[in-house]
């Protein structure tokens, strides 16, 4: 029984060890972040690469929570959207071109968070299907105009309805591919979205919030670009 | 058994290494609230996002937390934009109270909000 335990344990610690597989630690992959500190993250719109047109808007609403919990202070997305609507500059693909500098001046923020949306897509199998959601970050320094932190990341989950039994015939069939249509149909993506964020986010150094602000140099995360 | 406590030791270590310390905050309903008044930008979502917003505030005083970032500026918009500016602005004011790096950005918000460019607007 106690061998059991040990040999369990001994599981358990390698794969909290290779869960943590690293490539680089935080400070060589994010040096800037180190020297800047910044404080605060402005949020711009999320930039949709994707052919669905309300993926801007709910993904939208995802983005504020994992980012607080990283440390940071971040400006309220909606009322930034908002503004920025008003300003006739909801488009962050125009914002591209605006020198980062503007943001610390019209709003105070230390970064400006550029976010992509690369993914946001459902596949429909026979048997099956899946929901992708790709998403891109690129934050920038308002002061030096340098990029502080990138990263990025794709998650599909598969929607196929509860598989197996085996058997069932050509009706089998047939209500499975309805059942994988409707799930997929109702699938939310925000959950997904929201699993994405959580992975991806977790690579950015901790901001002054998080009790291990300036102590995670060392954690390592895997290398990405 | 030592040796079973040990391990124990070690694997706690090893974790921690990993593990972030937690950073708590109160956010309740605000991501689901959110998304229902995107998915349909009615009335009675709009109140239900807003009732979010003031639990928030509440729940957080009650753990005696930080309220999150942004919330009290989302309120305090939302109230100012409603007509109900007296308000509205207490809550902006909070903000920059609770983060003072957000104070250029409560400055401006106010600035816009009490005198909105001339539109009608609120399109969703």
């Amino acid at each position: 029984m106690r061998r059991w335990l040990v040999f369990a344990m001994a599981v358990s610690l390698w794969l909290a060890v290779s869960a943590c597989a690293p490539t680089a630690t935080k400070k060589e992959a994010f040096p800037g972040m180190y020297q800047e500190r910044p404080l605060s993250i402005l949020v711009l719109p999320p930039i949709n690469e994707t052919t669905a047109a309300d993926a801007k808007e709910y993904y939208s609403t995802t983005l504020a929570e994992p980012l607080s919990y990283m440390g940071y202070y971040v400006f309220p997305i909606e009322v930034v959207m908002d503004m920025m609507q008003h300003e006739g500059a909801y488009d962050t693909e125009t914002l591209m071109n605006v020198p980062p500098q503007k943001f610390k001046e019209y709003f105070g923020a230390d970064a400006v968070l550029f976010v992509r949306i690369t993914k946001w897509d459902t596949a429909y199998y026979v048997i099956g299907g899946h929901v992708t959601v790709g998403v891109d970050f690129h934050l920038k320094s308002t002061t030096t105009g340098v990029d502080l932190w990138k990263y990025d990341g794709i998650l599909q989950v598969s929607t196929g309805g509860g598989g197996g039994g085996g058997g069932g015939g050509l009706a089998g069939l047939i209500v499975q591919i309805v059942v994988t249509a409707v799930n997929t149909a109702t699938a939310d993506y925000v959950p997904i979205a929201k699993r994405a964020n959580a992975i991806v986010i977790s690579t950015i150094p901790t901001g002054k919030y998080h009790p291990m602000h300036g102590q995670d140099q060392d954690t390592r995360v895997i290398k990405r670009k | 058994m030592r040796r079973l406590a040990l391990s124990v030791v070690a694997a706690c270590v090893l974790l921690s290494a990993c593990a972030k310390a937690p950073l708590t905050y109160n956010w309740g309903e605000y991501s689901s609230s959110l998304y229902k008044l995107k998915k349909d930008p009615s009335d009675e979502n709009l109140q239900n996002h807003k009732q979010a917003l003031v639990q928030i505030i509440q729940g957080s005083a009650q753990q005696s937390l930080r309220v999150p970032p942004g919330v009290y500026a989302e309120y305090g918009y939302i109230l100012v934009k409603e007509g109900k500016i007296e308000q509205g602005i207490k809550y902006l004011d909070l903000e920059a109270q609770t983060y003072p790096e957000a104070k250029v950005f409560v400055e401006r918000v106010k600035a816009q909000a009490i005198q909105p460019p001339n539109e009608k607007e609120q399109k969703q």
